[in-house]
């Protein structure tokens, strides 16, 4: 039981302590094994609470009366934090070497692990109030992420994050309260926590889709949309999409693979919890939110994608590329039926392995050569043919050729649409049972666009490339060790996927 | 009786002697007095406050022993100690992080006048807060009234003296149409105890005599009290007066002045009128509407002002608009939401005001934003402290001002018609407090390449240092464990009727 509280509580510690100690008399290599030791026992940590407190609660402190701040690890917790700990344990060993030749080294670490306790604490939340608390503070511990090289840039893109969230955030509560009236609890309930017509009595995951919550459908169908529009801030939905591909390209390259990876999913499992643990998904099936919801991800996907075509910095478009990407799995999450839900779930880990790869792997250029636009790159695969090997496998995976994990999560988000019987609106057919796998396909084909050249001027600079000068800069292995174990990691959820899916699907068909 | 019993008494007459003493001491010596006298009350509530939390009821002081109907009382329960500990705290410490300022803006060899007018207001604020005698409350209500115009006016210059002269119009303005509300309840009831008038008053209600003179009465309390405490259409005076008086003034006439009157109002509404009847009025809906729109229009003048110091006036009007909703409510959790955010908004709007000295002073003395850019790198503990009060405004969990807004919504939801237009407007406003204050954060961080403005150090201003952090430890402590301090006002509260 104590193991989740020290999950989260030791690494935020560890940072906290980094950021206390003064500047001057610490040792670079004592730094980094001190930051090394923390890591581990933070890794160690959450595999313990994840293996050991499986579906045990824990009330830390009461934040008024009727409101605890309490964890609970159930399944969603653990496909959430374990990715969170593979990612930003790669990401963090990794910036070992990149973060060499930048400066207040002390300050990134720090503030690196507090987020990694932050994070650990948003897969924990057991009760809507409990995450809405440690997702604001993971707006303000990430936001030195972002404007860590102190540029104008960089200080106005973390100020634009911090007010795209904050408001994001507020949208959500002002939804909460909402829910707060029209429920018994808060605290996260597979087949959501709303009351039903008669009685105060909680409705079960078989209660007729509209018959909850009696005369206060409109309002709550209102809440929910707020809800889903303000955490849908933190997962880069349009239309406030505009502070992501801002943000994440101006931190330095393991964070912005940690943002880009893993803590825009914070948004992601937000709108889990909210639709699946809070409202249910009957309540929302049909509803005019959810075609709202549809078209504002099929959207976001077609645009993400059209604006990362257009992008010639890489880092950049490595962004368009994610809030692209992070709507396949809204939309997946807005189908609504078991196979969409799995798809989605599934595109959480491979885009969370991938993404990381990408920006890893943009890092590892910037590091080596200097050199950020895609244009500059050429013959860059026989500079560096290890990295960008782990590239295009990535690649290939974002864009879902088998044998990778991108394939498997896509496909499912295909299927599950085509069962989906939403109409566009009232009367209508169910445009979005074909318009998805369409839209799915397009996207894919985009991304193909704006991965792979990099590849392939990247292993083909064509005949007038100077081979004489060429020279092997293949970075250290702090840096390839992590890019490949990822690489790996993507390789291998498309090769065995059924260990995950089984697990994933028999869960999410509690949920429904 | 027991010796804390005379606590409340003491402290308010310690605070008038502390007043005719320093008017004849020099500056640094009536400095003295005026923190020591701090000191001394906040222990004093402190002791009172912890009496009536171990007793678990309130007492009655007689004053001089004349009996009940005919002498003067002076009645303590949880909540006012508790309030008076706040007033008290809150004062000590706008008055040291001002301090600086003050003896920068007011003539030398005048500071020691604003120390007698401080110890006058605070006299003034421990009388409203704990006295059972309407007609001591009028009296106290044009001592704090005078007072208050001095500190607005010690800073001489045009615009403090314009805006003096404008509070002083409003608030006698406000202060007659109580007296005459007084008048009327005094000639209904034949009484000036609150406890006699609230029997009388429940006899004329229960029989309905006299029930328009009545309602007469209470609506001109309450728009008198109103128009004190700057709610949304007579709110005219209070950009001026916060924004131009010197900062220790701001800081105590938004945080504790325009309070004092809102608790007189909660008195009056509890002790005097009692819950009930104050409920049935139609007035109750009024405050209501005017609540809502205040916490709307304050909000879009803040978002239009270009003056800091004027934006954070502002702000107070829609604050004030927050505690008059909950008002309005009409339901024991909308009072306690209410009376937890007064406590709330004083512990953070002074420290807003505070912080923003700190930041225009590093800025040549410029309030305009422009000059404020990249404020927050010059005075590191000033730009902190804001960020912290903005968010606590804006309310961010861990701080204070996100657990009155779940105080607010969780009565707003207890309450079926005014549910929704107060959850709207508490969601819309809340994005408003963002934009500015958000706004104001992401101004004073916007780095600039190279400043006409030379940054401050730590050792240059240790005390306003100190200030900001103790300002800050109050907020977060109010926004952790607040669950202490809810229901010491829902024990006072019941105390009240």
């Amino acid at each position: 039981m104590y193991l989740i509280l020290l999950s989260i509580f030791v690494p935020m510690a560890a940072g906290l302590c980094l950021l206390i100690l003064p500047e001057k008399n610490i040792v670079r290599a004592r730094l980094l094994s001190a930051v090394s030791m923390a890591y581990l026992l933070t890794a160690v940590l959450v595999t313990a609470a994840l293996t050991r407190c499986y579906d045990v609660s824990y009330t830390l402190f009461h934040l008024t009366a009727s409101l605890p701040v309490c964890f609970h690890i159930d399944e969603t917790g653990v496909l959430f934090a374990a990715l969170t700990l593979i990612v930003l344990l790669c990401a963090g060993f990794f910036s070992f070497a990149y973060m060499k030749h930048e400066k207040k080294e002390k300050r990134y670490y720090g503030f690196y692990l507090i987020v990694f306790g932050v994070l650990n604490a948003l897969c924990f939340a057991g009760n809507l109030i409990t995450f809405y608390l440690f997702f604001e503070i993971l707006t303000l511990t990430s936001m030195p992420l972002v404007l860590h090289n102190g540029s104008r840039e960089a200080i106005m893109a973390g100020l634009k994050y911090l007010f795209y969230s904050l408001c994001g955030a507020y949208m959500a509560l002002f939804g909460i309260y909402f829910i707060w009236k029209n429920s018994s609890t808060l605290a996260f309930t597979a087949g959501g926590v709303l009351h039903m017509t008669t009685g105060g009595n909680i409705s079960g995951p078989n209660s007729l889709p509209g018959a909850a919550a009696g005369g206060n459908t409109a309002i709550l169908l209102i809440a929910a949309c707020a809800c889903l529009l303000g955490f849908g801030v933190k997962a880069g939905m349009f239309p406030m999409h505009a502070w992501l591909p801002a943000a994440h390209p101006v931190a330095p390259a393991p964070a912005s693979a940690a943002l880009s990876a893993v803590i825009v999913k914070a948004g992601v499992l937000a709108v889990v919890r909210v639709v699946y643990y809070i409202f249910g998904p009957d309540f929302l099936r049909g509803s005019w939110v959810q075609t709202a919801w549809l078209t504002l991800t099929l959207l976001t996907v077609f645009m993400g994608s059209m604006l990362a075509y257009r992008e010639p910095v890489l880092k950049k478009r490595l962004a368009y590329s994610t809030v692209s990407q992070l709507s396949y799995i809204l939309f997946g999450l807005a189908v609504m039926n078991v196979t969409a839900v799995t798809g989605g779930l599934l595109h959480v880990l491979a885009h969370g392995f991938i993404k990381a790869v990408l920006f890893l792997v943009a890092g590892a250029i910037i590091c080596t050569t200097g050199r950020t636009r895609v244009e500059e790159l050429r013959g860059i695969g026989k500079e560096m043919p290890l990295t960008m090997w782990c590239y295009t496998i990535a690649s290939l995976g974002l864009i879902g050729i088998p044998p990778t994990g991108g394939f498997i999560s896509k496909w499912y988000l295909a299927i599950g649409s085509l069962q989906s019987n939403t109409p566009a609106f009232a009367g209508a057919g169910p445009v979005f049972r074909w318009l998805g796998p369409v839209v799915l396909l397009v996207s894919a084909l985009l991304t193909a666009g704006y991965l792979l050249p990099l590849t392939i001027h990247g292993f083909l600079p064509g005949a007038d490339y100077d081979y004489a000068h060429l020279q092997k800069r293949e970075p250290s292995p702090w840096m390839t060790v992590p890019i490949v174990i990822l690489t790996a990691l993507s390789v291998l959820l498309g090769l065995f996927p059924n260990l995950l899916t089984d697990r994933i699907m028999g869960f999410v068909s509690t949920l429904m | 009786m027991d010796f804390v019993q005379n606590f409340p008494c003491f402290s308010v007459i310690l605070c008038l002697f502390a007043g005719i003493l320093s008017s004849g001491l020099k500056d640094k010596a009536a400095m003295r007095v005026n923190t020591c006298l701090l000191g001394i009350v906040t222990l004093l509530s402190g002791a009172t406050l912890l009496y009536t939390l171990q007793t678990g009821q309130s007492f009655v002081y007689v004053m001089g022993k004349f009996p009940a109907p005919w002498g003067n009382e002076i009645r303590a329960g949880v909540l006012e100690a508790l309030t008076a500990l706040f007033f008290c705290v809150i004062m000590l410490l706008s008055l040291l992080g001002g301090r600086h300022k003050l003896l920068e803006e007011v003539e030398s060899g005048k500071t020691y006048l604003y120390y007698v007018l401080t110890d006058l207001l605070l006299s003034s604020l421990l009388a409203l807060v704990y006295t059972n005698d309407m007609f001591t409350a009028y009296v106290f209500v044009e001592i704090n009234t005078i007072s208050a115009c001095g500190l607005i006016m010690i800073r001489q210059n045009g615009r403090t003296i314009e805006a003096a002269v404008r509070y002083m119009i409003m608030s006698l303005l406000g202060s007659g149409l109580l007296l005459l509300g007084l008048c009327m309840l005094y000639d209904l009831t034949g009484h000036l105890l609150m406890s006699n008038m609230k029997e009388s008053v429940a006899r004329l209600a229960a029989t309905g005599q006299y029930e328009i003179p009545l309602i007469v009465a209470i609506v001109l309390i309450s728009v008198g009290i109103c128009i004190k405490s700057a709610l949304f259409p007579f709110h005219a005076w209070l950009p001026d007066a916060y924004g131009y008086s010197t900062v220790s003034s701001a800081a105590i006439l938004s945080s504790l002045v325009s309070k004092g009157y809102i608790f007189l109002l909660i008195k009056i509404i509890y002790r005097v009128i009692g819950f009930d009847i104050y409920g049935d009025t139609r007035i109750i809906d009024v405050l209501f509407a005017f609540g809502l729109m205040g916490m709307i229009f304050g909000s879009l003048s803040a978002i239009k002002e270009n003056d800091v110091r004027r934006m954070i006036a502002y702000s107070s009007v829609a604050q004030i608009g927050y505690i008059y909703m909950g008002f309005g409510m009409g339901t024991e959790a909308g009072m306690t939401a209410s009376v937890f955010h007064i406590l709330s908004h004083a512990a953070t709007k002074s420290l807003l005001f505070i912080a923003a000295i700190g930041l225009t002073d590093v800025s040549g003395g410029s309030r305009k934003f422009i000059e404020l850019t990249g404020a927050g790198y010059r005075n590191k503990w000033a730009g902190a402290a804001f960020t912290v009060g903005s968010l606590s405004m804006v309310g961010m969990p861990l701080f204070s001002g996100f657990i009155s807004k779940l105080l607010f919504a969780q009565a707003a939801v207890q309450n079926h018609v005014k549910m929704l237009p107060a959850l709207i407007v508490l969601g819309v406003s809340t994005i408003l407090n963002a934009i500015y204050f958000m706004k104001t954060v992401i101004r004073i961080y916007t780095p600039v390449g190279y400043s006409a403005y030379p940054s401050i150090t730590f050792v240059k201003m240790r005390v306003y240092a100190v200030t900001l952090v103790a300002f800050i430890l109050l907020n977060v402590i109010l926004g952790i464990s607040s669950q202490p301090v809810v229901d010491m006002i829902r024990q006072g509260l019941a105390m009240f009727s």
